[in-house]
């Protein structure tokens, strides 16, 4: 189960993990990522999301949103099918 | 009908603190019309001046001294103010009130506690084959009497746990430190000592009540987010996590618990690591009570027989802060503590 949908997160970017009790806080981006995430957003749709609300280079956002998306792999909150 | 008079003991709201304030505090916030005794072993307990908790506090004798001392206490008590139940809330004093519960039933005194073999299932050293029952697991654990057999299990390890058989536990990466600790616990506690393999995950926690059938009258996991310096819980917050709550479920059906208890466990995932399971309430028992699930009240109503309110759902993201606190009061209250052994806490 992808732990992501269960996170709680607040409008400030603080986050709550309801099962382990793991507490962290997500920058602006972060949290623009992870909501998408939440909702199966494809990559695509996310990298077009952060362009739009940051000024940032689609490949830089691209870059962005996987290395994140790892973390969010070796943290055991997201699940990626291969 | 005269209102109940129920007992707790642990009334050491220190910095390293026991269970019966909280426990005192739950059953004051509920709806069961009583009064409430301080049992302690020492004079200096805060719960002896904490007259918004307790009506009246006695001194007991240690529970080393045997049980005659502690039963005959227990008998003055009845007579001079009145005790109806007790909630024991310390470990040392468990298997003297496990052992004596017919003979304070006996004498109008009841208890919610597990029997002589329940207890003896969740004891530190026999935890190793009954975590995998309720499908935990428990980290190797040697039993060992001498400082000679750390340094052969230091030659294949480079950290480890020292634990008491009762009480304490530190962790240490060198022959020193563990040389340092096996001796000063067993000093205190005696033996055999512990000595149990670093595992990794997130430290978590559950409270619970066995209703002695199988099922349970309650539980709250938790996760600690600051301790002390002897990994007492400072703060905390409420958390849902299925593979614990499924493992206390069997660890109460297995047993047919009867009375409170505490899973302490390492957990990575879903694989739940058997820490150790107390046969009591732990010191954050109020936690419970503050998010719904009050368990002192629960194990009061099983014993009056009324039906206990089963609810086990709570918030998860709730904390709870530990704070220090003071209070001013009559050194009279102190001396009749020294000379007599009770206090009226509630009228000084």
């Amino acid at each position: 189960m992808n732990k992501i949908k269960s996170l709680v997160i607040n409008e400030s970017g603080f986050t709550f993990d309801p099962f382990t009790g793991e507490t962290f806080t997500l920058n602006e981006t972060g949290a623009v990522i992870i909501r998408q995430l939440r909702e199966d957003a494809p990559l695509a749709e996310i990298t077009e999301e952060l362009t739009k609300t940051f000024d940032v280079s689609a490949g830089d956002a691209y870059t962005d949103i996987l290395e994140f998306r790892n973390k969010l792999v070796i943290y055991g909150l997201l699940e990626v099918s291969a | 009908m005269s209102k109940l008079t129920i007992g707790v003991s642990g009334i050491n709201a220190t910095s390293n603190p026991g269970p019966g304030i909280p426990v005192a505090k739950s059953l004051k916030e509920s709806d069961i019309d009583c009064k409430l005794v301080g049992l302690s072993y020492d004079v200096n307990d805060p719960g002896h001046y904490l007259s918004h908790y307790l009506d009246k506090s006695y001194i007991l004798p240690y529970p080393t001294n045997g049980w005659d001392g502690i039963y005959k206490r227990l008998q003055h008590i009845k007579k001079d103010f009145g005790l109806d139940v007790i909630i024991p809330c310390l470990d040392a004093e468990l298997p003297l009130y496990i052992k004596y519960a017919d003979e304070l039933k006996k004498i109008g005194i009841e208890t919610f506690l597990p029997t002589q073999k329940q207890f003896e299932l969740r004891n530190k050293d026999k935890l190793t084959g009954f975590a995998e029952k309720i499908g935990a697991i428990y980290p190797k654990t040697w039993k060992i009497y001498s400082a000679n057999e750390l340094s052969k299990i230091f030659a294949d390890h480079t950290e480890v746990m020292v634990k008491g058989q009762y009480y304490k536990a530190y962790k240490v990466n060198n022959l020193v430190d563990a040389t340092k600790y096996f001796t000063s616990i067993a000093k205190e506690w005696g033996f055999p000592i512990l000595i149990q393999e670093v595992v990794k995950g997130e430290e978590l926690n559950l409270i619970g009540v066995g209703d002695g059938k199988g099922g349970n009258l309650g539980m709250v996991a938790i996760k600690k987010q600051t301790t002390t310096d002897i990994g007492k819980i400072w703060s905390g917050v409420t958390i849902t996590h299925d593979a614990l709550t499924k493992v206390a479920e069997k660890f109460v059906k297995k047993t047919k618990w009867r009375g409170p208890f505490e899973v302490e466990c390492i957990v990575d995932g879903d694989k739940i690591q058997l820490i150790e399971i107390n046969p009591r309430f732990p010191a954050w028992a109020y936690f419970a009570t503050g998010v719904g699930i009050n368990l002192p009240e629960q194990i009061i109503k099983s014993i009056l027989k009324q039906k206990p309110s089963k609810i086990n759902s709570y918030p998860s993201g709730k904390m709870f802060i530990r704070y220090t606190d003071e209070i001013i009061c009559d050194i009279t209250q102190f001396s009749n503590l020294v000379t007599v052994g009770e206090n009226h806490v509630s009228t000084n």
